[in-house]
């Protein structure tokens, strides 16, 4: 196999879900970058453990070269193809805004769990205690930088980053929970419309599995 | 030396702390740029909370634009000043392990909320449960990392890295509550000699305002 150019093989492994790898498999796509989504199955988790360098997937390898964390891998794959803001400012605010995002998976997690189907629980109280408030605080932001950023389609910036690919993705997610869970932030949801009308997006979010 | 007239003005708020904050103060040392230490006092902080985005600290403003959470700030300053890897790949692991030291600082928290006696606790079982097996999981890879690196001193590449600076820090904090926790950690430990012992951060250290974390 005679590669066409110089580009780097690409595979990036995580489970048969979106998760934190549905960021990095969009960025492939909106850039036209091949690359091998490789899905493994749950119940064979324990095979691959011990080879990824965190023992926890997603995993991206780089013409054999691994790198973990999540994060990282869609920082790294967003720089070098263009979807990580205009310049170092711009790209620490979305590092910063990605980051107060993870803080705010952990603060509703306890919901999340139970939402999942990974823990047993009162769907509604947690959702009460946990989701709503940590929703209220964080898409607040959000909804302010929204409306900063021009109400433009992104929430940093005048172009698709990962920040917006993260956000949108979640917002489906939590959708299909909790129906109208994001009714009260208006700039975010359509700031989501625009990001996920994106041509090659579209595509991909109707023929993914 | 570097022009004045070209450079941004750096302000960084912080509690009266090094936490999070220090390894960006490391960088501004290191790369010797002016920045203003903006320490601010409990009592003070209700009233300018509201001034801050997230309404958290710390904060980076950069000619007054502001930049919040820790390690997007440190990363910032490492990409403006050269301690982010020599390449992309570097950077995305030094990165990868700046989380993974985010996941250890989750898991040991817990300790250190009892042993500062911020929660109710029994100290010495939390050290047992919860700091020492945090301290093992996480450092047994940063171990592995470091060895893997060529044991030269450095996490990743061959020059230091704001990940280099921020587990230094660790280090050092934890250690004063644990004597003695890295031990079985020389690989790590010969990073933060290393860190240390570059005089203007060996200066820094001897100088900086005292605090517990």
């Amino acid at each position: 196999y005679l590669s066409l150019s110089n580009m780097p093989n690409y595979k990036l492994t995580y489970f048969e879900a979106r998760g934190f790898a549905e960021v990095s498999r969009q960025l492939f796509h909106l850039s036209g970058t091949p690359y091998v989504d490789n899905r493994i199955q749950r119940e064979r988790w324990g095979e691959f453990k011990s080879m990824t360098p965190f023992e926890k997937v997603p995993v991206l390898e780089i013409d054999g070269k691994v790198l973990p964390q999540s994060f990282a891998i869609a920082r790294y794959i967003a720089r070098e193809f263009g979807f990580a803001g205009r310049s170092n400012l711009e790209a620490a605010w979305i590092d910063a805004y990605a980051d107060q995002f993870k803080d705010y998976l952990e603060y509703i997690r306890p919901f999340f769990k139970v939402a999942i189907g990974a823990s047993q629980g009162d769907f509604e109280q947690l959702k009460k205690e946990f989701a709503e408030p940590n929703r209220d605080k964080f898409f607040g932001f959000l909804e302010k930088l929204a409306k900063d950023n021009g109400l433009n389609g992104h929430f940093v910036g005048d172009s698709l980053t990962w920040f917006d690919l993260l956000i949108a993705d979640h917002i489906l997610t939590m959708e299909n929970f909790v129906p109208g869970f994001l009714d009260a932030f208006p700039a975010v949801l359509e700031t989501r419309e625009k990001i996920v009308n994106t041509p090659k997006l579209k595509e991909w979010i109707e023929k993914r599995p | 030396p570097v022009s004045t007239l070209a450079m941004p003005s750096y302000k960084l708020s912080e509690f009266d702390t090094r936490g999070l904050a220090e390894v960006s103060r490391q960088l501004f040392i290191l790369s010797g740029t002016p920045y203003e230490d903006n320490r601010i006092s409990k009592d003070q902080w209700p009233a300018l909370k509201e001034k801050y985005g997230f309404g958290e600290l710390p904060v980076l403003e950069v000619d007054g634009k502001q930049i919040p959470q820790s390690l997007a700030i440190a990363r910032y300053l490492a990409k403006e000043f050269g301690f982010y890897g020599a390449n992309a790949f570097e950077a995305a692991w030094i990165d990868a392990l700046a989380d993974q030291a985010k996941d250890f600082i989750s898991d040991i928290h817990p300790y250190f909320a009892i042993a500062m006696g911020m929660v109710a606790g029994d100290t010495d079982k939390a050290k047992a449960e919860i700091a020492l097996p945090a301290i093992k999981k996480h450092f047994d890879l940063f171990e592995k990392v470091a060895k893997d690196n060529g044991s030269n001193s450095h996490f990743v590449g061959s020059n230091f890295s704001y990940f280099d600076i921020l587990i230094s820090e660790f280090v050092f904090s934890i250690d004063s509550f644990l004597p003695g926790s890295f031990d079985a950690f020389p690989t790590v430990l010969a990073v933060r000699a290393k860190v240390t012992s570059i005089p203007a951060i060996k200066e820094w250290i001897e100088k900086r305002p005292k605090t517990v974390t």
